[in-house]
C-alpha cells in the first residue's frame, strides 16, 4: 500500500527553481508539495559559482538573457540581501585576448541596460591587486556572488512558514498515471525506505532542470529537448578576489573567478555529456580551468584548491541547432504540454540561478491561472525573509556566532569552519527536511560542515559522535551516514589532490580508513559502497 | 583581561603570508589539532593555535586583533615545532599583542618595558647601570669576607678584552644579590675570565613581550653595543630563557652586528664538567632526591634547541646522580611551556595563569621529584606558584645552586632555593 498525498500542486525538483515556485505559490495562497529524488541544490542549482550575474557575461550573445540577468540581480539584491554579497565585478582582457571584443563591450552593456565603467589597468589591479600586468583592458559591473544554498534554504523555509505545503525529500518520481489528457497521480518511490509513494495534485510542475526532459517523457510530453553542459569548478582554500573577476573574452574554460565569501569559486569547464547523472569533475577539466585562469590571475598557480565539483547546465535545444554548449541559450523556458495534449502539467528548464525568480514567477502564473487563483506574484516585492537555521551556509557566520556566545560548553564540532553543536542541533530541529531523518549530507548541505580544508576529515566524524550522543544515529546508521558523506567529499577531492591538500588528504585517510574502519562500512546511498 | 578596544585591524591571514616561510602559513592547515592538543593555552578565552588559524581563514580579524588570548598565549612556539606543516601561530600572536592600543596591554608588561628603557641598564626592575655596579661590588665585598675560599674572588665590571661577557637577571641584584655568588664562585672555580656591562646587563626583556617591535629593537641595540665595545669572545647569557632568545632572535630579526658568539650558561656548565673544571658528583646526594628539568621554551625550543637540552640533562645528572633524575614527559624541544614565559607572570591574569600552568604541574607531580631545577627565571617563578597554588611538594632551585652544593661551596645563605633537609649538606669546609 502506497503513501499517499494531497495537495493542490506537486512542484518536482528541490533546485533554485522549485524553490522558488514552491514560495511563490505559498504567498499566492496555493498548497503544494515539493519533493526531490535527492535534498535541495542537488543539481545545478548547487554546482554553480554563485555567482549573481549583472548580465555582463551574455551582452555579445544574448542581449535578453543579459538584461533579465541584469533586471533579476537588481531585485535580488534588494529583496534577498542575506544571501548576497555585493561584491562587484571586472571584466578584464589580457594580452592575446581579442581588443575589439573588449573594446565592444560597453556598448553592447549599454544595449542590455548594465551599467558598466571603463577601469584603467592600473584602476583594475588596485581594485584586484591579484590581476597581472598583462591587462590590457578592464571594465567594472554590478556583478555579485550569491550563496545558492541560503537562498534556497530561505525560500523553502519561507514557504513552510506560509504554511499548507510541505517538503519532502528523497522521492523520486516513477511515473505518472494521466488519466483523459491530466496527470492524476505521480506515482514516486522513497529513495531510502524504498517505500512506493503516490502524490494526487490537481497541477504538475517540473522543476527539474537538466532532468526535465526524462520527467517530460514519463508523462509522454516530447517537447522538451536539453543539452547537457557538465560544468566544472574548483574551491580555493582562501579568498583569492575582492569581487567577481570575469574574462573578457568570447566564453571559454577557467573565465570567471567568484568569491564564496572566505573561498573562491574557479570555473567553469563546458563539457557535453549525453547523461546528467552520474557526472564528476576531472582532472583533465581541473588543470585546463587552472591554466586558463592563472593567466588571468597568476596567483591561481600557487593557490591551495581544496575541492572541484561539477553540475549540469540544462541548455535549451532550438531546432536544428548544433549541440554546442558554449552557444546554447542561457534562456528559460515555461512549457504548457498543452500542445502534447496534457493540461496540468508544466515545465520549467534552462535560465540561470540569477533568473530562477522570474522561473518560478512565470511558471507559477501559468499554474494559478488554470486553478483559478488570480493572486498577483509577490516575489518580485516581498523580501525574503531569514530563518534561524537556515542562515549557516555562510561562511564564517557559525564562527562568529559562536565567538560572540562565548560559551565553552558548546563545543565546536567542525573546526575548519567552527560549526558549534549547537548550529547542528538547530538544523537537526528545524531546517527544510527536518522532519525527515538528517543525513550527515544533508546537514551539511545546511551548513559548512564538511566544506573547509579538512574537507570532513574530522567534523565527519565527530557530527556523526554527537548525533550517536544525541539519539539522533543508531546502530550503523550513523557509520553508514559517515561513509555517504565522506564518499562524496572525496570524489571532490580528488582532482585537486596536490600541493597542502595531499598531506591533509592522507590524514583524512588515516582517520576514516585506518581508525574507524569506514572501508569495511557499507554506505546507504548505491555510489556510497562503490 | 577585557577586549582591547578597536584598532586598525590587521588581515592575519595575508600577514601569515608575509610572515611565514612558504608552505608554512595559515593556509597549508591540514586541521590535524596537534597544535591545540599540546597547547596549555588551549581552552582559555575559547581559543587555541587551530583556531587562531582557522579565525585568520574565516577572515575574523576583528576577533582576533581584541582577544586577549594572545596575553594568555606565551608564545613558546610548541604549536609550530609539533605541527607536520612547521606553521608557527605564535608569530602572529606577537603581532595582535602589537596592535593592541598601549592603555589596553596588560599594564604589568607594559611597565616592565617602560622600565627597562628609563635607564640604559635595560632593567625592568629599575636597578640602574650604577646601582648594579655598586651592588655587585658590595656583594663582592661580603663574600670576600664570609667565605675565605673567596677571599680574592672577582665580579669585574666593564673588562675588555674579557673573554666571556654574562648578563644578570634583574631579581637577584634587586632583592637577593646573595643568589649571584654561586655563578661568580662557578666562574672562579674553573678560572673563567669573565666580565659584566654596566649598560644593558639586565637578563629580561618584556619590550618584546608587549609586541612592541620598536622597543625590543632599541633594548637589543643597547646590549649588542654594550657587549660588542668590551670584544668578548662569548657572549653568555645566565640562567634565563628569554633574554637568550630576544638578544639571539633580536640581532637577526634587526639585522644588528654582533662581534661575538651567543651561549648559554648550561652549555657551559656541561663544557666545564665534560672537560673536568667542574668536578661535580652526586655524593651529597644521600638521601636520594629525585630531580627533574624544566627546559625553557625560549631556550630550547626556540632557539638553541635539543643540544642545549642533552646538555642540561648531563649536567643535572652529573650533579644529582643519574638514578636520581627522572625526565618530565613530553620533554626536550616538545616540553610544554610552564606558563611562565611571554610575559604571562607579570599580565596580571592569575587565574588564566595557574589553568595555564596545570598541565605543568601535572606534568611534574607525574615524576614525583622533589626539585625541579630550571635554568630561566620566569620558569622558576611561575613552577614555584603553581606548586604551591596546586598544593604540589616540590621545590625550584637554579642549576648554579646544585653545582655549588655538589661542589661544597654553596654558603648558607645561598640556599634559599633549597629545603630544610640541604641547608646543612655539603657545606663549605671553611664555616
Amino acid at each position: 500500500m502506497a503513501r499517499r498525498y494531497e495537495t493542490d500542486v506537486l512542484v518536482i525538483g528541490g533546485g533554485a527553481t522549485g524553490a522558488g515556485v514552491m514560495r511563490d505559490l505559498a504567498l499566492r495562497g496555493i498548497p503544494c508539495i515539493l519533493i526531490d529524488r535527492r535534498d535541495l541544490a542537488a543539481g545545478a542549482s548547487g554546482g554553480n559559482h554563485g555567482l549573481l550575474h549583472s548580465g555582463g557575461r551574455y551582452v555579445a550573445s544574448d542581449a535578453e538573457t543579459a538584461a533579465e540577468c541584469r533586471r533579476e540581480s537588481e531585485l535580488l539584491k534588494r529583496l534577498a540581501p542575506q544571501c548576497i554579497d555585493d561584491c562587484g565585478g571586472v571584466f578584464v582582457a589580457v594580452e592575446g585576448d581579442d581588443p575589439d571584443y573588449a573594446r565592444a563591450f560597453p556598448d553592447h552593456c549599454a544595449a542590455a541596460g548594465i551599467p558598466c565603467e571603463e577601469l584603467t589597468p592600473a584602476q583594475a589591479r588596485k581594485r584586484e591587486p591579484a590581476l597581472p600586468d598583462s591587462v590590457i583592458a578592464a571594465y567594472a559591473v554590478p556583478d555579485a556572488s550569491i550563496d545558492p544554498f541560503r537562498l534556497l534554504l530561505e525560500n523553502v523555509g519561507h514557504a513552510l512558514n506560509l504554511g499548507n505545503n510541505a517538503y519532502l525529500p528523497h522521492i523520486e518520481v516513477e511515473g505518472f498515471e494521466i488519466d483523459n489528457g491530466a496527470i492524476k497521480t505521480t506515482r514516486c518511490r522513497d529513495m531510502r525506505s524504498g517505500e512506493a509513494v503516490e502524490i494526487h495534485a490537481k497541477q504538475v510542475v517540473s522543476a527539474t532542470g537538466a532532468w526535465a526532459e526524462r520527467v517530460a517523457r514519463m508523462a509522454g510530453c516530447d517537447d522538451v529537448q536539453l543539452v547537457y553542459s557538465k560544468g566544472t569548478l574548483i574551491i580555493s582554500n582562501t579568498r583569492i578576489g575582492n569581487g567577481v573577476i570575469n574574462r573578457l573574452r568570447p566564453p571559454g574554460d577557467g573565465d570567471i573567478l567568484v568569491p564564496g565569501g572566505t573561498v573562491s569559486l574557479l570555473g567553469t569547464s563546458s563539457v557535453t555529456v549525453s547523461d546528467p547523472d552520474d557526472i564528476h569533475p576531472t582532472n583533465e577539466e581541473v588543470d585546463r580551468i587552472l591554466s586558463e585562469g592563472a593567466d588571468m590571475v597568476p596567483v591561481l598557480s600557487d593557490t591551495r584548491f581544496v575541492r572541484a565539483f561539477c553540475g549540469v547546465r540544462p541548455l535549451l535545444m532550438e531546432k536544428g541547432a548544433e549541440a554546442d554548449g558554449r552557444k546554447a541559450s542561457r534562456g528559460f523556458a515555461l512549457f504548457d504540454h498543452e500542445s502534447e495534449g496534457i493540461s496540468n502539467f508544466a515545465t520549467i528548464t534552462g535560465g540561470k540561478l540569477t533568473t530562477f525568480r522570474l522561473m518560478a514567477e512565470k511558471t507559477v502564473d501559468l499554474v494559478a491561472a488554470r486553478l483559478g487563483n488570480t493572486a498577483p506574484c509577490r516575489t518580485a516585492t516581498e523580501p525574503l525573509p531569514s530563518g534561524d537555521a537556515l542562515r549557516w551556509t555562510e561562511p564564517g557566520a557559525a564562527a562568529r556566532d559562536w565567538h560572540e556566545r562565548a560559551d565553552a560548553t558548546d563545543t565546536v564540532l567542525c573546526e575548519c569552519e567552527m560549526v558549534a553543536r549547537s548550529v547542528v542541533d538547530s538544523i537537526v530541529a528545524d531546517a527544510p527536511g527536518a522532519e525527515d531523518h538528517m543525513s550527515l549530507k544533508a546537514i551539511a548541505l545546511r551548513s559548512r560542515i564538511g566544506k573547509g580544508a579538512c574537507q570532513g576529515a574530522f567534523c565527519a566524524m565527530r557530527v556523526t559522535s554527537h548525533l550517536y550522543d544525541a539519539g539522533i544515529y543508531d546502530g550503523p546508521d550513523g557509520l553508514a551516514q559517515m561513509r555517504d558523506f565522506i564518499t562524496e567529499r572525496y570524489r571532490g577531492v580528488r582532482p585537486v589532490l596536490w600541493g597542502a591538500q595531499l598531506p591533509q588528504t592522507e590524514l583524512a585517510e588515516i582517520l576514516h580508513v585506518g581508525l574507524a574502519g569506514l572501508d569495511m562500512t557499507p554506505g546507504k546511498e548505491k555510489d556510497g559502497t562503490s | 583581561m577585557t577586549a582591547a578596544s578597536p584598532t586598525p585591524t590587521i588581515d592575519f591571514l595575508s600577514e601569515a603570508k608575509d610572515l611565514l616561510p612558504p608552505g608554512a602559513s595559515f593556509d597549508a592547515c591540514v586541521g590535524c589539532g596537534l597544535c591545540a592538543s599540546g597547547c596549555p593555552a588551549a581552552g582559555l578565552y575559547g581559543m587555541d593555535p587551530r583556531r587562531f588559524i582557522n579565525m585568520a581563514m574565516l577572515g575574523m580579524n576583528e576577533e582576533l586583533a581584541t582577544t586577549p588570548w594572545v596575553w594568555a598565549c606565551t608564545q613558546c612556539k610548541r604549536c609550530g615545532y609539533i605541527c607536520p606543516m612547521g606553521i608557527d601561530v605564535s608569530q602572529l600572536v606577537g603581532l595582535a599583542r602589537g596592535g593592541w592600543p598601549t592603555e589596553d596591554k596588560p599594564k604589568g608588561i607594559v611597565r616592565s618595558c617602560q622600565a627597562q628603557q628609563m635607564d640604559e641598564s635595560t632593567s625592568a626592575m629599575g636597578v640602574r647601570s650604577e646601582d648594579f655596579v655598586e651592588i655587585v661590588e658590595e656583594t663582592v665585598e661580603e663574600l670576600r669576607e664570609a667565605q675565605p675560599r673567596f677571599a680574592h674572588i672577582e665580579a669585574p665590571v666593564d673588562k675588555k678584552g674579557a673573554m666571556f661577557v654574562v648578563n644578570q637577571n634583574s631579581r637577584e641584584p634587586a632583592v637577593e644579590p646573595e643568589e649571584m655568588a654561586p655563578m661568580w664562585k662557578i666562574f672562579d672555580y674553573v678560572g673563567a675570565d669573565w666580565t659584566y656591562t654596566s649598560k644593558g646587563w639586565a637578563a629580561e626583556n618584556f619590550c618584546m613581550f608587549t609586541g612592541d617591535d620598536e622597543a625590543w629593537h632599541d633594548m637589543v641595540k643597547t646590549r649588542v653595543d654594550a657587549i660588542n665595545e668590551l670584544e668578548p669572545k662569548v657572549w653568555v647569557n645566565t640562567e634565563c630563557g628569554h633574554s637568550f632568545y630576544t638578544l639571539w632572535a633580536g640581532i637577526e630579526r634587526f639585522g644588528l652586528e654582533a662581534n661575538f658568539e651567543a651561549d648559554s650558561m648550561v652549555s657551559y656548565y656541561a663544557k666545564w664538567i665534560r672537560e673536568g673544571k667542574l668536578p661535580v658528583n652526586s655524593d651529597w646526594n644521600t638521601m636520594g632526591l629525585k630531580f627533574t628539568v624544566q627546559d625553557p621554551c625560549q631556550l630550547i625550543r626556540k632557539s638553541l634547541g635539543d643540544t642545549t637540552a642533552e646538555d642540561l640533562r648531563y649536567v643535572v645528572k652529573k650533579v644529582v646522580g643519574e638514578e636520581n633524575f627522572i625526565d618530565m614527559q613530553p620533554n626536550r624541544s616538545a616540553n610544554y611551556c610552564c606558563g611562565g614565559g611571554g610575559g604571562f607572570l607579570q599580565a596580571g591574569m592569575n587565574e588564566e595563569r595557574r589553568a595555564y600552568g596545570k598541565r605543568k604541574f601535572d606534568q611534574i607531580a607525574a615524576t614525583e621529584a622533589d626539585y625541579v631545577l630550571t635554568p630561566c627565571h620566569n620558569c622558576h617563578s611561575q613552577i614555584d606558584d603553581i606548586g604551591h597554588h596546586y598544593a604540589g611538594g616540590y621545590r625550584v632551585a637554579h642549576l648554579w645552586s646544585l653545582i655549588c652544593l655538589a661542589l661544597g661551596i654553596l654558603g648558607p645563605d645561598e640556599r634559599k632555593y633549597l629545603g630544610p633537609e640541604l641547608q646543612d649538606v655539603n657545606l663549605p669546609e671553611e664555616t
